[in-house]
């Protein structure tokens, strides 16, 4: 098994497997966001999804470990293969200017030069919307005997986790606007016939995120009745 | 020279560091009578000249053929690797590109895997081993005629051409900012596998090279695409997706396993 480890342990390796996980965690964001517009379709249509999905613990159980598999290894590979690459430069530039046409200045700006900080504030969002809506932490009073749709309404209304869940969506799709032609790239699948598709579809697909997530606490604010069960 | 209207004058702020073991500095050098039709490095000759005159110790830089083939030459200038031209190498970048009273700030490359020898000079052997261990063919390719007799695909025949364009200047590695040798390490990857004298060591020339890239200490690819950008051959970043497949291929399909990295000095 010399060859899987030596696999495992290259550059190249690593990165097909951040790849890998982060292409799937991409398909979760599209149900998981296509769930979400259940909302939208009204509070019972959303409460029977939620329903049939909590129902199916088996699938439950699978599902949450194949994504926590893929959240902790996106994100173990992240910090490791960020760190080699920092030290791969110990003696920095005094100036460094893009040769690339496409890149809005400064450099910063651009989403693959921010993977690591879109991450972690996906991150610190993420851990305040499992202990809202996994575990209800601090929310049991409120909570108590609502159902999906109007859990979501009561937490969303919350000044401070309105703001934690803008921001978090608005991370999470600047990093898929970067990650999802990057992960294409990465796994090989670069093609003169595709290749610009697929830079416009990941970049589509950071709007869709951004928006699509952060319409949830912004109407849950501005326009409370839509969000009312 | 003429002394015309049009002439340069110029401050340079160069990094000076006397070997790889002291710390280096940025110096400050005015220098006029700078023509517009010079290359950069012609520019550089004349400060050297100026420093010699003074009885200061000349820069150091790499150069070569000063016709943009070699990949001798390098330079970090005002940020950019090669200067502000696209596919462009520094002998080949002119003065005219620059205005009168303009700074010019010159680094070398800077990685970890590319100890700076001296001044603007940094040692690029790293890349000489990547290629040592496995950017070849081991077969009898034969005379022109040969050559002549394998019908090999237009496209693949065109783009293997297009990877064999890199010059090995190390540009890619100096303009990533991870310090990332893919570029490079792909150039050669995918101009053999393209093409049928490359194919019977194909699976384990990947696995050497992607062993002996990560061994010299680069950082790896984040697909930020700085290196296309400025590559002086124009290498694009096509061929780091064809390393890639090319490395899964080997590493899952193939009984190939990568040997072990060749170390400095063997």
């Amino acid at each position: 098994m010399n060859w899987l480890t030596g696999f495992l342990k290259s550059s190249v390796g690593r990165k097909f497997v951040m790849a890998f996980t982060g292409l799937f965690l991409c398909f979760f964001l599209v149900v998981h966001l296509a769930g979400n517009l259940m909302l939208y379709v009204g509070g019972e249509a959303y409460n029977n999804y939620a329903h049939k999905l909590h129902s199916n613990e088996e699938f439950l159980l699978i599902a949450e470990v194949l994504l926590f598999s893929a959240f902790a290894l996106n994100i173990a590979l992240a910090v490791t293969t960020t760190m080699e690459n920092l030290r791969a430069r110990k003696k920095s530039y005094k100036l460094v200017e893009t040769k690339r046409d496409d890149r809005a200045m400064p450099l910063t700006s651009s989403a693959d030069y921010t993977m690591m900080i879109t991450g972690m504030i996906g991150l610190f969002f993420l851990a305040w919307h499992i202990l809202d809506f996994k575990l209800e932490f601090g929310w049991e009073v409120l909570l108590e005997g609502q159902n999906s749709a109007q859990k979501v309404g009561i937490v969303l209304t919350n000044s401070t986790r309105a703001l934690i869940y803008i921001l978090g969506s608005v991370a999470f799709g600047i990093h898929v606007s970067h990650g999802l032609a990057s992960a294409c790239q990465t796994i090989g699948f670069n093609h003169p016939k595709y290749t610009p598709t697929v830079n416009i579809i990941s970049k589509i697909f950071g709007w869709i995120v951004a928006v699509g997530f952060s319409s949830f606490p912004i109407l849950a604010k501005f326009y409370p009745s839509l969000m009312t069960f | 020279m003429s002394d015309t209207d049009d002439n340069l004058t110029l401050t340079l702020r160069v990094w000076r560091q006397d070997d790889s073991e002291t710390r280096g500095k940025f110096a400050d050098y005015k220098i006029s009578r700078i023509s517009p039709h010079m290359s950069f490095l012609e520019m550089l000759d004349i400060l050297n000249e100026q420093l010699i005159a003074q009885g200061d110790e000349p820069v150091a830089f790499d150069h070569d053929c000063r016709e943009g083939i070699c990949g001798t030459c390098s330079l970090m200038i005002n940020g950019q690797a090669h200067g502000p031209d696209k596919e462009t190498t520094t002998c080949q970048l002119h003065m005219r590109r620059f205005k009168n009273g303009d700074k010019i700030v010159i680094e070398p490359w800077r990685a970890n895997a590319f100890p700076v020898v001296k001044d603007l000079v940094v040692d690029r052997t790293a890349l000489d081993r990547i290629i040592e261990s496995g950017g070849y063919v081991s077969v009898n390719t034969g005379q022109a005629q040969d050559a002549n007799c394998l019908p090999i695909p237009r496209q693949d025949q065109s783009s293997a051409m297009d990877a064999a364009a890199c010059i090995g200047c190390g540009a890619c590695v100096a303009a990533c900012k991870n310090a990332s040798a893919m570029l490079f390490t792909s150039a050669k990857v995918s101009h053999l596998a393209q093409l049928p004298q490359g194919d019977p060591e194909r699976p384990q020339r990947v696995l050497n090279m992607v062993a002996q890239m990560d061994a010299e200490g680069f950082g790896g690819c984040s697909n930020t695409y700085e290196c296309e950008a400025a590559c002086p051959a124009g290498v694009s970043i096509e061929h780091i997706a064809r390393l890639n497949r090319e490395y899964v291929k080997a590493s899952f399909c193939s009984s190939a396993t990568a040997a072990e990295p060749i170390q400095a000095g063997e």
